[in-house]
């Protein structure tokens, strides 16, 4: 068995060279077997007290009323939204390398499909928060859903509210699907190895594991229907990726107000959303590649790819920023002219600048090979790509409204303490999430892993030198549990 | 406590055979046994005989019936509805109470010391809201923004509710013994140690009852003292006609008016009646009409100024120079005006240019009869003996100005001389007992006069007032005072007319008013309802037709043809220039090191009885925009000279008195003039006003109670939060509120739709048409002064909520309407310049001003609509953009979504926490019940008074009529005291809104949004001078 790249087949090394299917294996499991590092434990603290800031800052604002925030008249919507649409936007690296890339077959994706799936998921969960915390009323915001009532009133499906809340919750749902489909032969291989471990938990832990897993034994046929089951959500998440974050941006597109009322939103808020959501993934999988010593799966390789991807997004966007300021010249709407030259001159112009220094200048540093497969660079350029796309949201809804149509009306926003604390609150939320995470789910596909091997391939033997091997390579992690 | 204990035998008794069974009875061991084995082990627990220890933790029957019933108590308890109140019903109901329909009833409000006939809006006999009386000739149906609040001063919850003896609670009886022992003391000498202080007053009764105490004690002295008076005015007629007499200036039949520091439309009284005549002096529909020009030559920012065609800045001082040589002008104009001319001198105004004298004197001169000039308050009685010898050079007397006579005739001139008299008296020991009947002199004398020491100097000293205010509290005693709203009166307005003053509600703290308390002093113990019948009865001609006339003057709010007596005589030239003679002359000119103050009577809170009315406070004052503060108003070239922003504090000195008050810079002030405001800084205001703003009464003098100069001005480094609700003053460039010159206007009548097209493009869906009713609105921008009564009348009516300085910082306030304040780039007078470059230096210096009333204009094609997510804002039937509030939830985007942001959201919850704590009973008694008050978290707007409309279609039903298209009269509507605001039935042609609709001027703001708004705006035309401007 080649345990190397076949480069005659063009084959490129996904994993460090030398991986055998057990070190995969061993290297993704024993993190949830191990006891965890000290790390961990200080960085669960860290975001989990953060957590509890978000419970006290949403506590608070249910309590007293949205007036806790900066939000006024005229800006109705400022951090509430911006971190929506913001977290959103990071959902959506997950759905795009887990469904279109695989469709496209890009294997590479397979070192980092997991974990950007689960960050997908998380964000969208933090994501979920802002359109019930921000309303007035939160224990009404059921109103929303279609539910039959005696006053017979249905939501107005006119609303791009209403559109906005059916395709992020279709997307968390689709999301949440095919990252537990994805899961269940993992999670039949952790429990494999929990039913061998002796200890307090053992049992707990196999017979949670072996719950999650919904009895899978790898068989042949288990393997067939979930190939196809992952396809079927594959195709399902695609569209997605391109629906979710244009209906977000048609609660600004669909408005009246200068700013928002602008037919490139769809696509342009979708190459941010990937654009950002790259920048996240980066983000934590740097910090976990070198916190868990992935080296061997998470390579230069995808690092570098995803960089590219960065560059391309975000040289998108530059041009969407570019294009919107052309076509409010050249529409010659004085309001739209106003608003545009306002975001860059006008009071809130460092909150633009900011966005395009992080946005379109930074991520220009990867048109170098040095620079792109720097950590350093591209860790830096990662957070900046994050605070930047956060303001491009902050400065889309808040630069917009607080200089509208009628300048008796104009106003500006500052936030309170609340408002920084919401969303401190839901970072810490989210860090919360992914930190569990990675300490009990297989932060990384074994089985796709596996597949992307060398030595998966059905023609290794040809190349390769000594014993037979089974080449439904895939199903050894289940059954072979204690290679 | 002894507990039952269960039967049982007596111990060492014989066990009794008992058997159940036949193997029992002969082998009960056995039997025993077998049944202990019946059940598969462990099914039945019981056969093993409990241990001690568990048979004590078990729980018997008695403690499970006991603890049951314990639980049982507490559920019920911790259920239990809350208290029953019992209200009783009307088992014998009032007659004409029905309860949800409102009562109306004709009553007398009392505005800036003006008595304006009001209609009284009543719930089940709770007062809600103000409304003009139709048939008062200085109301006209129509109220101005105090009268609009002074419902809220009746719901004060700090108005006193006791008697006091030193600050401490006593019984009213206590009182009044002590009153009656003083008045008895002071009977043996003739009341000569007795005085007694008063506001002035134009109610008959209260001088009926002055003068029997005058009679009764004679030696007693009555001071009267205002901190705004009319004094100057009063004195001014006597000098010219020989006889106090107040002007009426009839601003419609003028063609030409000349206001020489007189804020006529606001500040000034009678200002209710003058907008309305002002308006409509100047409504222009077609190109042929005719509209008035206005001149006005003033120091500040009024709103007067705002509406003037131009506007000469002047500092006050010089007012009195410019009417001399304006005067000058017109006598070399061919003017008649004797020995005048002779005293006029050849001073000319420094800062006025020549055209200020020849063009006005021309235009005056060629409208003889048809002019009118006006003088303010302020400026001394000579220019007011002056301004009355111009009219009558001019034959305006009799034809744009008459004068009605004084309710009270013997009020000093000289108030603040009145005052200080007392204070001398006070100082040499010569008053023992002091009888202040309202007011607060404590608050607003002026600091020079040293009130505050004389007072603690007076042995008995009685205060009648509302609240326990900085007088009250230096007073031995103090009796609170019923609100006009609850108690027996009567007054004459301004042009004579008489009318009773009806109680709208028992008193809600007790209380006695000022017609019980110079009853008291006059000895006369008859109640204040047939005390005031007394003096209406004295005075009718027929005392047979008595009860009818008495009846009548109730229902209708007046006493027919009382004002009926008008004094058109001719100014003596002679007196007037023997006044003029006496004038001293002027010092140094105003300029930067000879900085001039001006006192006005606040828009708001006039002279600072009504500083604890939130609506007012709340407020956005109509040229600054401040709200909940005054500051000292400076103009942008003195901000640019002394480096001051907004917001800075300065210090004030002159005469050894120093102020520190927060500047702000605004337009249209003339350099080295500030302007104070009165009536804020209170003390002891009560909760919304203690603390706000600035007291200025420290600088005021007897000598100058409304300017003086010879002040100086130093920055104190020192910065203060000032709060506006609209920052931005320029439309930059936009059409929104738009205006043209009346010569524009007869060139393109449409020039407003000209600038704001309504898009022609094809509709994607079918337009709704409306066939029944089909509601509609139009503010007419030329006829708005910017009063802001709507803006309060809408607060009241729709029970809006303030929310503190604090929150509009943020931009939270609510109101539905607000007048939008802007500033154009014309230059009529020439010297619109921009003064400085950076923040609020960066300013127009006398800019040209236009007001936008705007509400939720109900667009047929809603933004709001599409995207409200839960259909919480939709169209009605009759094109109403409706609200359902238990619907909302928040969401905010119609407010995002809306381009004339008239949405207002609950960011918090108003009506308790976080502001002031629970909002006080009594402010709720405010409400009106037919508006819902809105929660937090929901959002609210204008609702074009759907209420009324809904009262109107009911009533329309109930009468079988159908509804006509003027039936319908919104809140706003109905407060306007210029007729600006129009709204019916737009499918009835026949309707004001519908004609509204169909004028030239007539366009839609932001049209070109394609929103079809059912609220359209008239554009505004101005008449300026050719020869004034360039």
């Amino acid at each position: 068995m080649s345990t190397h790249p076949i480069k005659e087949l063009g084959e490129v090394a996904l994993t460090e060279e030398g991986m055998t299917f057990h070190d995969v294996t061993e290297t993704v499991a024993s993190v949830t077997e191990r006891s965890a590092p000290r790390n961990w434990w200080i960085a669960l603290f860290i975001a989990a007290s953060f957590a509890g800031v978000f419970g006290a800052a949403v506590g608070y604002l249910v309590w007293q009323g949205v007036g806790v925030w900066g939000n006024n008249a005229p800006v109705y919507w400022a951090w509430d939204i911006t971190n929506f649409v913001w977290w959103i936007g990071i959902g959506h690296a997950g759905t795009l390398i887990s469904a279109v890339l695989f469709l496209f077959r890009q294997k590479w994706r397979t070192a980092i499909n997991r974990a950007a799936e689960a960050m997908t998921i998380f964000a969208v969960i933090c994501a979920l928060m802002f359109p019930g915390i921000h309303v007035g009323r939160p224990w009404l915001a059921y109103y929303m859903f279609p539910l039959p009532n005696s006053m017979a009133i249905w939501p107005n499906f006119k609303s791009p509210l209403i559109w906005d809340l059916f395709a992020v919750s279709t997307y968390f749902t689709v999301s949440t699907l095919f990252w537990y489909v994805g899961l269940i032969p993992d999670l039949a291989s952790l429990r494999d190895r929990a039913m061998g471990m002796t200890g307090k938990f053992a049992k707990v832990r196999a017979t949670a594991y072996g719950a999650l897993a919904l009895g899978w034994r790898g068989a042949n046929r288990h393997w067939q229907h979930y190939e196809r089951a992952y396809m079927i959500l594959a195709a399902l998440s695609t569209p997605l990726v391109l629906s979710v974050h244009s209906v977000v941006s048609f609660d600004f597109s669909t408005s009246v107000e200068p700013g928002w009322h602008t037919t490139i939103f769809p696509p342009y808020f979708v190459a941010g959303a990937v654009f950002s959501g790259f920048a996240m993934v980066m983000t934590l999988m740097l910090i976990v590649r070198a916190v868990y010593g992935m080296k061997a799966v998470i390579t230069m390789k995808h690092l570098e790819l995803m960089n590219k991807i960065m560059l391309v997004t975000g040289t998108l966007v530059g041009y969407a920023y570019g294009m919107e300021f052309f076509i409010a010249a050249y529409s010659g709407n004085p309001y739209e002219k106003y608003v545009f030259m306002n975001r860059a001159f006008g009071p809130y112009s460092w909150a633009y600048w900011t966005m395009i220094t992080c946005n379109v200048v930074s991520p220009q540093l990867f048109w170098s090979k040095k620079l792109r497969t720097s950590i350093p660079v591209m860790f830096a350029v990662s957070i900046f790509i994050n605070i930047g796309m956060w303001f491009e949201r902050f400065v889309i809804i808040v630069t917009s409204l607080h200089r509208d149509f009628l300048p008796s009306s104009w106003g500006y926003y500052r936030p309170t303490a609340v408002d920084v604390c919401t969303y401190l609150g839901t970072l810490g939320l989210f860090f919360t999430l992914f930190l569990l995470f990675i300490r009990w789910v297989p932060m990384i596909a074994i089985a796709e892993i596996k597949g992307v091997l060398p030595q998966a391939d059905p023609h290794a033997e040809e190349h390769g030198d000594h014993e037979h091997h089974d080449h439904a390579a895939e199903s050894d992690a289940a059954l072979a549990p204690g290679e | 406590m002894s507990r039952r204990k269960p039967y049982a035998p007596l111990g060492g008794a014989k066990e009794t055979k008992l058997w159940k069974s036949a193997e029992e009875r002969n082998d009960r061991e056995a039997a025993r046994a077998r049944a202990a084995t019946e059940f598969m082990p462990g099914a039945v627990e019981d056969v093993v005989e409990p241990t001690a220890d568990e048979a004590a933790a078990r729980l018997g029957r008695r403690g499970f019936m006991g603890f049951g019933a314990a639980t049982a108590a507490l559920v019920s308890q911790a259920c239990i509805r809350r208290n029953v109140e019992k209200i009783l019903p009307y088992t014998k109901a009032p007659e004409y109470v029905i309860p949800g329909v409102a009562n109306h009833y004709a009553t007398i409000i009392d505005t800036r010391g003006e008595l304006v006939g009001a209609l009284v809006e009543s719930h089940e006999g709770r007062p809600t809201k103000i409304e003009g009386n139709e048939l008062h000739p200085m109301s006209g149906g129509s109220t101005d923004l105090i009268m609009q609040a002074s419902v809220m001063d009746l719901y004060d919850a700090d108005r006193s509710d006791s008697a006091l003896k030193s600050g401490k609670k006593v019984a009213m009886s206590e009182v009044e013994a002590a009153i009656a022992a003083v008045l008895a003391t002071a009977q043996s000498d003739g009341g000569a140690k007795l005085r007694v202080l008063m506001r002035p007053t134009s109610s008959p009764t209260v001088v009926r009852l002055r003068e029997a105490m005058k009679a009764r004690l004679p030696h007693a002295r009555v001071h009267t003292y205002s901190p705004v008076s009319e004094g100057n005015i009063r004195e001014g007629a006597r000098l010219a006609f020989g006889q106090a007499v107040m002007p009426l200036a009839d601003f419609q039949k003028a063609r030409v008016i000349l206001s020489l520091d007189c804020d006529f439309l606001q500040t000034e009284q009678g200002s209710v009646r003058a907008s309305r005549l002002f308006a409509r002096g100047r409504k222009v529909e077609k190109a042929e009409d005719t509209m008035s020009r206005l001149y006005v030559v003033e120091p500040g920012s009024t709103i007067t100024g705002a509406n003037a065609d131009h506007r000469l800045r002047l500092p006050a001082r010089d007012v009195e120079v410019y009417a001399r040589a304006l005067a000058a002008e017109l006598v070399a104009g061919g003017a008649e005006m004797g020995t005048v001319k002779a005293s006029l001198g050849a001073e000319k105004p420094a800062g006025a240019a020549e055209k200020w004298l020849k063009v006005v004197a021309k235009e005056l001169l060629a409208n003889k009869g048809k002019s009118v000039v006006v003088a303010g308050r302020r400026q001394p009685a000579q220019v007011h003996a002056l301004v009355n010898a111009i009219n009558t050079a001019l034959d305006n007397v009799g034809s744009t100005v008459s004068y009605a006579p004084v309710a009270d005739t013997t009020e000093p001139a000289d108030l603040a001389a009145d005052l200080k008299a007392l204070v001398t008296d006070i100082d040499g020991g010569k008053v023992d007992a002091l009888f202040i009947v309202d007011g607060n002199p404590f608050y607003d004398a002026p600091g020079e006069l040293g009130f505050k020491t004389a007072l603690a100097k007076v042995k008995t000293s009685v205060h009648l007032s509302a609240k326990v205010d900085e007088t009250t509290e230096k007073s031995a005693w103090h009796i609170p005072m019923t609100h006009e709203l609850e108690a027996w009166g009567d007054g004459r307005a301004l042009d004579g007319s008489w009318s009773v003053r009806q109680p709208q509600i028992a008193p809600l703290h007790g209380g006695r008013s000022e017609v019980e308390m110079w009853a008291m002093l006059a000895g006369v113990a008859a109640k204040p309802y047939d005390v005031v019948r007394d003096t209406f009865r004295a005075s009718a001609a027929t005392p047979s037709l008595f009860e009818s006339a008495w009846s009548k003057a109730l229902q209708t709010g007046l006493v027919e043809r009382s004002n009926s007596v008008k004094f058109d005589a001719r100014a003596s030239f002679d007196d007037v220039a023997a006044s003029l003679a006496k004038l001293k002359p002027q010092g140094a000119p105003v300029g930067d090191s000879n900085v001039e103050i001006t006192f006005t009577s606040c828009p708001r809170m006039h002279d600072g009885r009504h500083a604890n009315n939130p609506w007012l406070q709340e407020l956005p004052d109509t040229m600054t925009k401040l709200v909940w503060d005054n500051a000292a108003l400076i103009a942008p070239k003195m901000a640019k000279r002394l480096g001051l922003k907004s917001g800075d504090v300065v210090s004030l000195s002159r005469a050894g008195a120093t102020l520190e008050v927060a500047v702000w810079v605004q337009p249209g002030l003339v350099d080295n003039s500030v302007q104070l405001a009165l009536g804020w800084g209170r003390t002891a205001a009560g909760r919304y006003g203690n603390g706000r703003g600035f007291d200025v009464s420290s600088l005021r003098s007897a000598a100058s109670m409304g300017f003086t100069d010879g002040v100086k001005l130093a920055a104190t480094g020192k910065t203060y939060d000032l709060v506006q609700t609209q920052d931005h003053h320029s439309m930059e460039g936009r059409p929104i509120a738009l205006d043209a010159t009346l010569e524009q206007f007869r060139e393109n009548p449409e020039f407003a739709k000209f600038r704001s097209p309504t898009p022609k493009t094809l509709p994607l869906w079918d337009r709704q048409q409306y066939t029944g009713h089909k509601w509609g609105m139009a503010f007419d921008m030329n006829a708005c002064t910017g009063c802001n009564a709507c803006v309060v009348a809408c607060t009241s009516e729709n029970n809006v909520a303030f929310v503190g300085k604090d929150q509009v910082y943020r931009g939270r306030e609510m109101h539905w309407l607000r007048i939008d304040r802007y500033y154009t780039d014309d230059d009529f007078t020439g010297d619109n310049k921009i003064e400085g470059t950076e923040g609020d230096q960066n300013l127009p210096g006398n800019p040209p001003v236009i007001f936008q009333p705007i509400a939720c204009v109900h667009c047929e094609e809603a933004p709001c609509e599409n995207v409200c997510p839960v259909n919480a804002t939709a169209h009605g039937a009759e094109g109403l953009n409706d609200m359902a509030y238990n619907r909302c939830i928040g969401t905010r985007y119609c407010a995002n979504n809306c381009p004339y942001k008239v949405r207002r959201f609950n960011f918090l919850n108003w009506r308790g926490e976080p502001m002031y704590g629970d909002m006080p009973e009594t402010e709720k008694m405010q409400f009106n019940p037919n508006v819902t008050v809105r929660m937090r978290g929901v959002m609210e707007k204008c609702s074009y008074c759907v209420q009324r409309i809904e009262e109107g279609k009911i009533g329309a039903r109930r009468d079988g009529k159908t509804l006509g298209g003027n039936d319908v009269v919104s809140a706003c509507q109905q407060a306007c005291p210029s007729e600006a605001i129009f709204f019916g039935d737009l499918n009835d042609p026949s309707s004001k809104v519908a004609k509204a609709h169909k004028s030239d001027r007539g366009y839609a703001v932001l049209a070109d949004l394609g929103t079809h708004p059912r609220t359209l705006h008239l554009g505004k035309v101005r008449n300026p001078n050719k020869e004034m401007m360039g």
